[in-house]
């Protein structure tokens, strides 16, 4: 079997673990689909009226709008997750297992991402569903479902990477799970919940120059308008942008991991 | 074998809730930045709320001047909910680790093993409470005078109480710190279903039927008083009427688990 | 009046008796001992006399009182150190015994004076303004003995005390258990380890399965197995030759292997010489020769059909 091929079958299984670890323990999907649904609808029916403000783009409804920042934050929080239970795993041995295992080191990440992708790809899925089931519109259509569906599980992705950075360069879940509250920080400072323009400073300032509102404008015009070329090249950097940043983090992570054991 | 010397009753439960007081304060003291996440939490909310929501006082309807006096008694109610939830988290954690064992073989009625989590949850609250309106006075937030500061603290420490009680009773019936989201969540969708984020005129339908029937509006409204207008009497009892009956309901199921604990 | 009194006990958990109709009276002033494997129902039968469990069906008093009906009664004349040492790792040695003092009702003077003269009893004055977190494990077990006698309990409930412990600590534990006793505390102690019952307890109950298979001090249990037997290992001549050699001497026992030879001798050590002599006669070598006495997991074996498992360091 080529090198490629083992690789792939060790990703795949460990992809499996892992998505099979947060599925089966509903407490640990909560924070990644509970909090973030409670919180689409109290923010929809707390400041649903804000569509009524000047500026406010053309949307159905309010939680037409929130959609996207609902799966945003959605995403963020199962990168945060994926990257505590990496840590669980240092801290439980079980990497050193894997490291001692005649497979690619790398592929001990590439796995932990597969399962971060899955969680992704469930959130996108289910803030759709909500939507639909509340009367919000895919003005897109199909197309733009799967725009949107496909941007978020490459953000849980490539946001994943950072956690299992932090996850290897740490080995502590509580170190990683202290960095919940950032999430909340870098999600405020953007898009995810607001119009930029309509936003105050210094967080509209902020926002404007933040990836996480690329991300979100992305995969949010489909589902209020149409698909735009720009918004969607923007997210698409800016998904890059973050995955590479999380290929080279995890990288030295991993072989300051190797070092110190 | 000497008689042993026992103190009168009501001293030796007062001295054994000052005592686990204690025990809840090494927490704060002796673990470096215990405190962070609990004050920073809120913190963030109200900055963040405030940076996102904040046009919303231009639509008609929202005449309550600066949305960070709007919103700062949200984040100081919301830093007393996680409060009180991270006591039944630790309750749940004494019960993983068989710490209240040692406390229920000994003869300190269950009452008083609950009043020492509620009373630590309540004066610890008070801590997140500051430092959010340290923060939120030099942004904008108004000065809510010295009856607004003590009625809005007072709100902050009670529902603190409230949410010990509601993570309590989730401690001890599920036994186990896989319960702390819906600690959580329950405080958090108990405050932001009310008139959290915009007069309730404001609200959609559908949150708007929520938030009136939701006890914790009260609650919201008078803490949010002195921030907005003025203090008085008739938008004060209203929300010690409802702190005061979540108290007895929440109080009385946790203490109820707790005298289930051998069942 | 006994220290304790169970009658026809159990406790069912859905549709599982983890403890099913368990009869046993402790004297005052005993030390009894517990003893069975994992899952027994040592620890049920023990929350439910401490107060923690209610037991579904049967009745136990505990120093006169009912677990069930008077509750407070029997906390405030027990004291508990049970299978977790459960402390809190961010408190202090003293800190702990002084919170135990307090919930038992102590005046605040008291607790201290007590705090210090148990710290002294069980060597850990030195550790007292230490974090807890810090401590050993065998630290950890004493200091959660010395909480548990803060109040001078007429009964102590010891459960597991010296499991996970090492050898050292494990004596440790032991000589602090007799000290207590000869001071007049009744102690019931549940153990897995059959030399920790045989070395500290006046009468033991062996459980199994919920229910309790034997009773009796522990000489008294052996005795009433058998005899001790001779182990024998063989270094040269078969062993059909050995066997009839020994079998004139005494009762042959059924054979573990190819190379073993067992032979039960009602006189023990007296009757070796015989038995070495006959094999000698028989052109039979020996490699090995061991005098083995019952132990409580030869009566275990008796009465169940299955060893109590050993984790190795039952020293």
């Amino acid at each position: 079997m080529t090198a490629l091929a083992t690789n792939l079958r060790v990703v795949k299984a460990l992809g499996m673990r892992s998505i099979r670890q947060t599925f089966r323990r509903p407490q640990l999907l909560a924070p990644i689909v509970v909090f973030p649904t409670i919180l689409l609808a109290i923010q929809t029916g707390g400041a649903g009226s804000a569509v009524n403000l000047p500026g406010f783009p053309e949307v159905q409804s309010f939680l037409q709008f929130m959609l996207a920042g609902a799966m945003m934050q959605s995403l963020m929080l199962a990168g945060n997750s994926g990257g505590i239970a990496f840590a669980v795993d240092i801290e439980m041995g079980f990497t050193d297992r894997l490291f001692a295992a005649p497979i690619s080191r790398f592929t001990i990440v590439l796995g932990r991402l597969a399962g971060t992708a899955a969680l992704g790809l469930f959130s996108a899925l289910w803030f759709l569903a909500i939507g639909l089931v509340f009367g919000a519109e895919i003005e897109s259509g199909l197309w733009g479902a799967l725009i949107a569906i496909v941007l978020v599980t490459a953000s849980a992705t490539a946001v994943g990477g950072i956690g299992a950075a932090i996850a290897l360069r740490t080995g502590s879940a509580s170190v990683v799970q202290g960095l919940f509250p950032l999430v909340l920080v870098v999600l405020f400072v953007s898009s995810a919940f607001f119009p930029v323009d309509l936003m105050i400073e210094p967080a509209k300032v902020i926002a404007e120059y933040n990836p996480m509102s690329f991300i979100v404008e992305g995969i949010r015009e489909p589902i209020i308008s149409g698909v735009d070329a720009s918004d969607l090249l923007g997210a698409v950097a800016a998904i890059l942008g973050i995955f590479g940043l999380g290929l080279v983090l995890s990288a030295r992570a991993l072989r300051h991991r190797l070092r110190v054991g | 074998m000497e008689a042993t010397v026992a103190l009168p009753a009501w001293r030796a439960n007062l001295a054994t809730i000052g005592a686990l007081m204690a025990r809840a304060r090494n927490e704060l003291l002796r673990v470096p930045g215990a405190a962070i996440p609990g004050v920073l939490a809120p913190t963030i909310f109200f900055l963040g709320l405030n940076g996102v929501f904040g046009a919303l006082t231009q639509l008609r309807g929202f005449e309550v001047g600066a949305y960070e006096s709007f919103i700062v008694p949200i984040s100081m109610l919301q830093g007393a909910g996680f409060t009180g939830a991270a006591a039944g988290v630790n309750m749940a954690r004494d019960i993983e680790q068989g710490w209240l064992d040692r406390l229920l073989v000994s003869p300190a009625p269950r009452w008083v093993l609950l009043a020492a989590t509620v009373l630590s949850a309540s004066a610890r609250a008070l801590i997140p409470a500051t430092f959010v309106l340290a923060v939120a006075l030099p942004l904008g937030a108004g000065w809510p005078g010295l009856d607004g500061l003590l009625v809005t603290f007072l709100m902050v420490a009670a529902m603190a109480a409230v949410a010990a009680c509601w993570g309590s009773f989730l401690a001890l019936r599920f036994k186990s710190q896989s319960a702390a989201p819906l600690m959580q969540a329950g405080m958090m969708a108990a405050i932001l279903t009310t008139t959290a984020y915009a007069p309730l005129a404001l609200l959609q339908p559908w949150l708007r039927e929520v938030a009136e029937v939701n006890p914790v509006t009260e609650v919201v409204e008078a803490a949010r008083q002195g921030f907005v207008g003025t203090v008085t009497w008739s938008e004060t009892w209203p929300g010690l009427l409802a702190l005061a009956g979540l108290f007895l309901v929440l109080g009385a199921l946790a203490l109820r688990q707790m005298r289930r604990t051998g069942h | 009046m006994p220290a304790i009194e169970v009658a026809a006990l159990e406790r069912a958990f859905d549709d599982v008796k983890a403890v099913q109709g368990v009869d046993l009276e402790v004297a005052e002033g005993e030390i009894y001992g517990f003893l069975g494997p994992n899952g027994a129902g040592k620890t049920t039968t023990v929350r439910m006399l401490t107060t923690l469990l209610l037991p579904t069906a049967g009745r136990a008093t505990v120093a006169g009182h009912d677990v069930v009906k008077e509750a407070r009664e029997v906390r405030a004349t027990i004291g508990v150190a049970l299978q977790e040492a459960a402390l809190d790792p961010l408190m202090k040695g003293r800190e702990l015994i002084r919170l135990q003092a307090t919930l038992q009702g102590l005046p605040g003077a008291e607790g201290k004076r007590r705090a210090d003269a148990l710290l002294e009893r069980v060597g850990l004055s030195d550790a007292a303004e230490r974090r807890v977190g810090g401590y050993s494990g065998g630290m950890k077990r004493r200091l959660d003995l010395a909480a548990a006698l803060v109040h001078e309990p007429r009964v102590l409930f010891l459960d597991e005390p010296t499991t996970g412990l090492d050898p050292v600590s494990r004596k440790t534990i032991w000589e602090e258990v007799r000290a207590l006793n000869d001071d007049g505390t009744t102690v019931f102690l549940t153990t897995q380890y059959l030399e920790e019952a045989d070395q500290l307890a006046d009468n033991v109950a062996i459980i199994d399965d919920g229910r309790i298979v034997a009773e009796g001090t522990p000489a008294a249990l052996k005795a009433d197995i058998g005899d001790p037997h001779i182990r024998l290992q063989l270094e040269e001549g078969s062993i059909a030759e050995a066997e009839r050699a020994v079998a004139a001497v005494g009762k042959l026992l059924p054979p573990v292997d190819g190379k073993t030879v067992m032979v039960e001798v009602a006189d023990g050590a007296a009757e070796i010489p015989a038995v070495v002599r006959a094999l000698d006669e028989a052109g039979v070598a020996v490699g090995a020769l061991e005098l083995v006495h019952p132990t409580l997991d030869d009566v275990f074996v008796a009465k169940t059909g299955k060893h109590i498992p050993t984790d190795g360091d039952t020293a």
